[in-house]
């Protein structure tokens, strides 16, 4: 076998394929289909709001999920009476109801004269940084104008930057699923921790969850909610309701004929007992009952009866999946029965965390959700305008068309501007929460930061916000069920670990509903009992059902057997079964999950390829599909140890690599390009389905793998100063700058502008004196292309009419900038003069020390030196490396992928191939080290890989042989040069006057406790002052010997030789400064203002009123008290210990100093 | 030093010599001088390439510094670049001028329909005209440009329609591309593009006799290691062989790949002229330093110093005027005079260049 393998193998670099494919790029649709299959669910799940066409009946008209929701949304009732009985009660009825709604495309403003082409293309959106709108329309996201060969659509264009809906996990529709939460026993008095909950969707994938809670009196009570509030009824309500069952019709349902189950038996007579305190026994009586309750939340028409009301309750929030009574009759019974039986502990509850119990939120349902509230909203706003007009007693006549007018403009209707901002922000602006668990975090701008990260977003699916914040872990923990649907290695690390993953290779989302009306027909011929069949044995039978409609009940045997037959049916195109249908099959086990046959056909579930063993029927089966793209890329990866895989995925995304081939037609804010990209030598086989070779993402290099010098320790390499001169990882960074001239201060607020672009007349062009400014601007204001910009030069020039002087934008970054491209930006109409312009900044970003590289293998590394050539080690053949690695890499790391890669490369290399590094191509039998080692044994190399070196400074063999080989390297876009951070002085907090932090600010990097700690430990002492106290916020301050108080300075000004005098012509000492304390003048003077006083009197000098507390002050510095307040020092503090001192003054506590 | 090997000269035998590579074998030198002349033709070994662009139009997809720096790779022919071209530094004009400098210029433009490469090919080598100058002026006047071959300074395989042109750019119709380009002399040193030699293949006992090494193996050392092509100039071990922990190293497999700008030849004679230079100024440069050197110590007069003279009084005038890789040759070698005393008359190695090394300056 492994011979036949071998040939099979038939790597290829597919040059010449690509380059013809690039040469003659195929005139509709695009090179790689794969890259548009892969975003299909964005795309389909958007094209089914408007286009349902292949619909089968009873699945919708054809017309969309839009149309399914105008339906839904039904009517709004006004009467142009007040309703009081003494008028003419509730007088004229009007019905208001949306008929339908239409998107269209973005189009050039009316205005526009010029244009030939009235559409606009998002390629314009994108880089006149607006927004691609008025569209709506998915099919003008898929046809995207093909700038990009490889371009794919299902992203929005919002003010210039690219935006998708994330992919969000949500609860599988219909489908009841058991839970156990203690948290539900805080729900009210007597309920427990026991609930059932079916998260129901209708035809316009618009959702209502209801939740069956156990209360511990036996009786279960149902949930749902109303406009963000919840609201629970008993369970009974609402089953006498749906159709007026009796209550033996209930037991026996319930019951399915377990009677000697005194459990059951016992809650179901709870059941029926606690419903008889509230005196309703007809279906009809519920209904009022529902209707009256309700009425006043709901907002139906006034003149609906209880009964209407009641019953529109129950269509519109109860097991909204189904329509007839009987079924959601049906339905809630076998809830009622899940939810004891989980009680019971005869089964178990079910994980919501497993993806048998999930589904995806698919962007254009949620789309189309937030379109359809919107327009219900609008049509709610209509009919309260009108009901405010009523009671406010303003004329309504509903036959006049001028009234109708002000109505209607007084009520929003630009939808757009609110799924613009929800597009934008990600926020959900929303009445009633969608059914959802979270109001935020919807949409993601998908950065074209390299071509890995760009796919990435497009197949990356959320838990949902909601369980970020989740202490427990159980959440984010990879089951065993997830195999095939996400991605076991491509999440990050740290906190969204297991909450952000990506689907797997092959998972597909099903975006559109199945044929599947013709199902239950068949397997009632095939031996299931109908749901009309009297008398069925719960016990022994399952309950089938299809998209949570309970179709009929089966023996466990004919279970089985109608499981197979689907299986077989659906793989062989038999019955027209469709391949998508999902078949689950729970068989009984104690203790385990509720069984039953569960049947889905809907859209919104993630599907993978298998292969059913009974027949062998093969659905593209690969051991590599349960990776996800970015994961399928590392190289033998099955050599890896597991968490290598996770590194990577992460760092392929950081790579700076090729984000886009029409980098001419970019506006993002920073862009990072790898300057000589190459194709690895060694690539799975995906490499070219994913066009990966399209944008290239790093560079081979030779690596050894040595310890040399001694700079390539602690995952630090060497780079050959050579191969980098030669070019060897050398990047570019874009960046944009804009430039609106309406957001520069002094600029007009009126239509007509007052700041033009361009030099004035002030402004010197030629001759001797020309203005340093003419270096980089033209005569129209603008930057000559390729212009060299350093931080302060002028980058745009504007002339303002009010002063008639001429302005200058000034080029803020501190790195030399080129200047690449300057795009004029004009208005939608395109008749309004320049006032915007986005300059592209090329800033060169060749390798430096500090820069980081990594392999792709999670082997990141950080260039410590650029080390000459000559020095470098060489191999016999005169080989030397680009890089060098040191051996303790790798132990640890288990990186052996990175070792089998280095060997592949080199024979790659050798022989002119392009190696396969698919994992799970090799086994213990066929080895790759077998495989690669005869390839470079043939080259004439050792077998493992290893050669001998030579010092590049003795020019004598190294006692060692080396490992060397070809390794692809991929640089970062971490580089030290946006990270640097070096101050002496610099600007200081202007309160405390220390340091200010951040690198932004030219701050400091904060010297913190357990640094201080540290240094103590040490002794150093001088140090320790040094960055405290010297380099921080030293201050010298004037503090009173006598009280010992730091912020009682006062000045007195005897500059000229003056003195001061009191009130009482006395001298008032100070020091030699004139500085004095005013505290202790202030104490003297009273002391001797009171002396005087006594000494007038005859009588003796009353005591010094006493402080409450006394600072402990050594009696040497109190007999400065002679001194009279002149007795002040000057001491040397942090300028904080003075901040400290005012602010607990402030609290009325003085802090005393001793000087000594 | 074994006595038997200082009997013998070096020689060197030339195994293979074509257009652009040298296979040779250098015998009884020590493996500091060999690794010494490795190190020299790599790095030390004046070329001229363009060092300066001044873009005038440029419409093509890549950058210009980008562009720049493809132009610096493109090998230019510098056949006796020491004596045909001064460094710039040591020359008295402002920024370049015909004794300093060689101006290439490149100006093309497509017009067709399909796309078009620009190549090494489209480089013209002209000569300065006065506005090329921006009043900066001509160095002293010297007999630099009469040493200059034909094409010196031409790129590469220009005029040979065999050697394939170096892609520089491809443009499509409407695109162009017009610049000058000024290339200077320079050492590899300094940046690789002024590096003659694309590879140096450099290896000593094919059999590992010498035991510097290891060959790590997992269960056969002879089926794992496959023997270089060296080995079969060599005597293979004996089973029974004893180890001579007292052998040295003294034949030197050397393969030297050039890109071109010089001949490989002309590399290997440099590099032994430009050893020889080096070694004369370390000799020179201990001569300025005679007052400060002990009493006793005897200098010699000529520039191939026995070996005693300069090991002896290496505390004194070392470092000081010698560059990085004069250093590196003298440090680890153990016996230093080794091959000092006979490259000078070395049979055969006489080389032209050598005549010009006297006036080479060291940096």
């Amino acid at each position: 076998m492994p011979d036949a393998e071998r040939t099979r193998r038939k790597p290829t670099f597919n040059t010449l394929a690509r380059e013809e494919a690039f040469r003659n790029p195929p005139k509709n649709g695009s090179t790689y289909n794969i890259l548009n299959e892969f975003v299909l669910p964005h795309l389909e799940s958007f094209n089914a709001l408007f286009d349902d066409s292949g619909l089968p009946s009873g699945d919708g008209d054809g017309r969309g999920l839009i149309s399914l929701g105008l339906e839904d949304i039904g009517e709004r009732v006004v009467f142009d009476g007040d309703g009081k009985v003494d008028n003419r009660g509730w007088g004229n009825r009007m019905r208001i109801w949306i008929e339908s709604a239409n998107i269209a495309r973005p189009m050039v403003p009316d205005k526009d004269k010029h244009s030939t082409t009235r559409k606009v293309f998002p390629s314009e959106a994108r880089e006149r940084l607006t927004s691609y709108r008025a569209p709506r329309n998915a099919q003008g996201l898929r046809t995207c104008s093909y700038h990009e060969p490889e371009e794919f659509g299902g992203y929005f264009v919002i003010n210039g930057n690219e935006r998708l809906i994330r992919y969000l996990i949500l609860p599988r529709r219909n489908h009841v699923i058991s839970l156990i939460r203690p948290t539900f026993a805080n729900r009210g008095p007597s309920y427990t921790q026991y609930a059932v909950q079916i998260r129901c969707v209708r035809p316009d994938q618009t959702a209502v969850t209801n939740s069956l809670h156990y209360l511990s009196n036996g009786s279960a009570m149902l949930r749902f909610s109303w406009r963000k509030q919840e609201y629970v009824i008993p369970i009974m309500l609402v089953l006498k309701a749906l159709f007026g069952a009796s209550d033996k019709e209930i037991f026996e349902g319930v019951m399915m004929q377990d009677y000697e189950n005194t459990f059951l038996t016992d809650r179901v007579e709870l059941l029926l007992r606690s419903f008889k305190m509230f005196t309703l026994s007809t279906g009809e009586q519920c209904l009022e009952y529902l209707g009256d309750k309700f009425r006043v939340v709901l907002g139906t028409p006034e003149d609906w009866t209880n009964h209407a009301v009641g019953a529109w309750l129950i269509q519109k929030l109860i097991l909204v999946h189904l329509n007839s009574p009987r079924d959601k009759y049906r339905m809630l019974l076998f809830m009622l029965r899940k939810l004891y039986s989980v009680v019971s502990g005869s089964c178990c509850a079910d994980n919501p965390d497993s993806p048998q119990h999930q589904e995806v939120l698919l962007p254009g349902s949620l789309y189309g959700m937030i379109i359809k509230e919107r327009l219900e909203e609008t049509l709610n706003q209509i009919r309260n305008t009108i009901t405010i007009d009523v009671r406010n007693g303003v004329t309504v006549d509903f036959n006049d068309k001028k009234y109708f007018q002000k109505v209607l403009s007084k009520v929003n209707f630009d939808i757009g501007s609110k799924l613009s901002n929800f597009l934008a922000t990600g926020n959900l602006v929303s009445p009633t929460g969608l059914d959802l668990q979270q109001a935020a975090g919807f949409t993601i701008v998908a950065e074209k930061l390299n071509w890995q990260r760009y796919i990435s977003h497009f197949r990356c699916i959320h838990r949902g916000a909601f369980f970020a914040e989740l202490k427990t872990t159980t959440v984010r923990k990879l089951l065993p069920e997830a195999w095939g649907f996400l991605c076991p290695v491509h999440t990050p690390d740290g906190s969204p670990c297991g909450l952000l993953n990506h689907l797997s290779r092959t998972c597909r989302i099903v975006t559109s509903p199945l044929t599947v009306a013709h199902i239950p027909a068949i397997l009632a011929a095939h031996g299931m009992s109908q749901t009309t069949t009297q008398s069925i044995d719960g016990r022994k039978n399952y309950c089938v059902q299809l998209d949570g409609r309970v179709i009929g009940w089966a023996r466990p045997a004919i279970a089985t057997q109608l499981a197979m037959n689907l299986r077989i049916w659906k793989t062989e195109g038999i019955n027209e079964i469709p391949l998508d249908l999902e078949i689950g099959l729970v068989p009984e086990s104690k203790g385990g999950q509720y069984p039953g046959l569960f049947l889905f056909s809907t859209r919104a579930r993630m599907m993978r390829p298998v292969k059913y063993l009974a027949n062998g029927r093969d659905d593209q089966h690969n051991p590599t599909n349960f990776l996800s793209i970015l994961a399928n890329l590392t190289p033998f990866s099955d050599f890896n140890q597991s968490p290598r895989n996770i590194y990577q995925c992460q760092m392929g995304k950081q790579t700076m690599g090729t984000p886009s081939t029409a980098l001419q037609h970019r506006t993002d804010n920073k862009l990072y390009r790898l300057q000589t990209g190459q194709t690895p030598v060694v690539r799975p086989a995906l490499h070219n389905t994913y066009a990966m070779d399209s944008f290239p993402n790093g560079t081979n290099a030779i690596v050894a793998v040595i310890s040399y010098t001694g700079y390539d320790m602690e995952d630090a390499m060497i780079l050959n100063k050579s191969a980098h001169e030669r070019g060897f990882a050398y990047g570019t960074v874009y960046k944009s700058q804009i430039i609106d001239l309406k957001d520069v201060p002094g600029a007009s607020k009126s239509a007509t502008p007052t700041l033009h672009f361009g030099l004035g007349r002030d402004i010197q062009r030629n001759g001797e004196k020309a203005h340093s400014c003419v270096e980089f601007i033209d005569a129209d204001g603008l930057p000559f292309i390729g212009t060299k910009l350093t931080s302060g030069d002028p980058i745009a020039a504007y002339i303002d009419d009010t002063t008639g002087k001429t302005r200058f934008v000034k080029y803020k970054g501190d790195e030399m900038g080129l200047v690449d491209q300057v795009r004029l930006l004009g208005s939608d109409a395109g008749d309004s003069e320049l006032q915007k312009l986005h300059i592209t900044l090329r800033i060169t970003r060749s390798p430096v020390i500090g820069d980081k590289f990594s392999s792709r293998h999670g082997q990141k590394g950080v260039c410590s030196q650029k080390w000459p050539a000559v020095d470098m080690p060489f191999s016999e053949s005169g080989m030397q490396p680009d890089v060098i690695i040191n051996p303790h890499a790798f132990p640890s790391r288990m990186t052996i992928g990175m070792l089998v890669e280095s060997m592949a490369g080199k024979a790659g290399a050798m022989h002119g191939l392009a190696q396969d590094a698919t994992p799970f191509k090799f086994t213990e039998e066929d080895t790759a080290i077998e495989y690669f080692g005869e390839q470079l044994l043939a080259a004439g190399y050792n077998y493992y890989g290893n050669e001998p070196m030579y010092s590049g400074i003795t020019g004598q063999e190294f006692a060692a042989d080396i490992y060397i080989g070809v390794v692809y390297y991929q640089r970062l876009r971490h580089m030290v040069l946006d990270k640097f951070q070096v101050r002496t002085t610099g600007p200081v907090d202007p309160v405390t006057r220390q340091p200010v932090k951040g690198r932004k600010r030219a701050g400091g990097i904060r010297f913190g406790e357990m640094e201080r700690d540290a240094l103590i430990a040490h002794g150093t002492s001088f140090l320790l002052q040094d960055r405290l106290m010297n380099c921080s916020d030293y201050s010298t301050a004037w503090v009173c010997r006598t009280c010992g108080s730091l912020i009682s300075l006062g000045y007195e000004d005897i500059s000229l030789g003056e003195v001061a005098m009191g009130a009482s012509s006395s001298l008032r000492p100070s020091g030699p400064g004139g500085e004095y304390c005013r505290v202790c003048r202030a104490a003297a003077e009273a002391q001797d203002e009171r002396e005087r006083q006594a000494l007038a009197a005859g009588k003796a000098a009353p005591p010094l009123p006493q402080a409450d507390v006394k600072v402990a002050i050594s009696s040497q510095h109190v007999l400065g008290r002679a001194s009279k307040g002149g007795d002040l020092d000057v001491v040397a503090i942090p300028y904080v210990f003075r901040y400290l001192c005012a602010e607990l003054a402030s609290m009325g506590i003085a802090v005393s100093l001793a000087v000594t | 030093m074994q006595g038997t090997h200082s009997d013998l000269e070096p020689s060197v035998r030339i195994r293979d010599l074509k257009k652009d590579r040298v296979n040779f074998i250098l015998e009884n030198v020590d493996l500091a001088f060999a690794n010494s002349l490795r190190r020299v033709m790599m790095a030390d070994l004046p070329t001229v390439a363009i060092d300066l662009v001044e873009i005038q139009a440029n419409t093509t997809v890549l950058p210009d510094e980008f562009i720049a720096h493809r132009l610096g790779m493109v090998p230019l022919v510098s056949s006796n670049c020491d004596e045909g071209m001064r460094y710039t530094r040591d020359c008295t004009c402002m920024a370049a001028c015909q004794y300093c400098s060689i101006q290439l210029k490149l100006d093309v433009a497509c017009h067709n329909n399909t796309t078009m490469d620009i190549t090494s090919n489209h480089l013209e080598v002209t000569s300065y005209q006065m506005n090329d100058f921006d009043n900066t002026g001509e160095g002293e006047a010297g007999d630099e440009p009469s040493k200059r071959g034909e094409y010196f300074g031409h790129p590469v395989g220009k005029n040979d329609p065999d050697v394939a042109p170096v892609l520089i750019c491809k443009i499509r119709k409407g695109q162009e591309l017009k610049l000058r380009c000024i290339a200077k002399k320079g050492i590899a040193k300094e940046h690789a593009k002024w590096s003659p030699c694309s590879a140096v293949s450099f290896e000593y006992d094919p059999h590992n006799k010498l035991r510097h090494t290891t060959h790590w193996f997992e269960t056969d050392e002879r089926a794992e290691w496959p023997l270089s092509e060296n080995a079969s100039e060599e005597e293979k071990p004996r089973d029974d062989e004893v180890f001579d922990f007292n052998a040295v190293p003294r034949k030197f497999y050397f393969e030297v790949e050039t890109d071109g700008s010089l001949g490989p030849q002309e590399v290997v004679m440099l590099g032994l002229a430009e050893l020889q230079s080096k070694l004369a100024q370390i000799v020179l440069g201990l001569k300025k330093t005679e007052p400060e050197m002990l009493p006793g110590e005897r200098v010699d007069e000529a520039p191939q110093a026995p070996a005693d003279s300069w090991g002896a009084s290496g505390g004194g005038g070392w470092g000081g005027n010698t560059s990085g890789n004069a250093a590196g040759w003298g440090s680890s070698s153990p016996n230093r005079g080794g091959g000092g005393n006979t490259w000078g008359s070395g049979g055969g190695w006489s080389s032209p260049a050598q005549q010009g090394a006297a006036g080479w300056q060291v940096s």
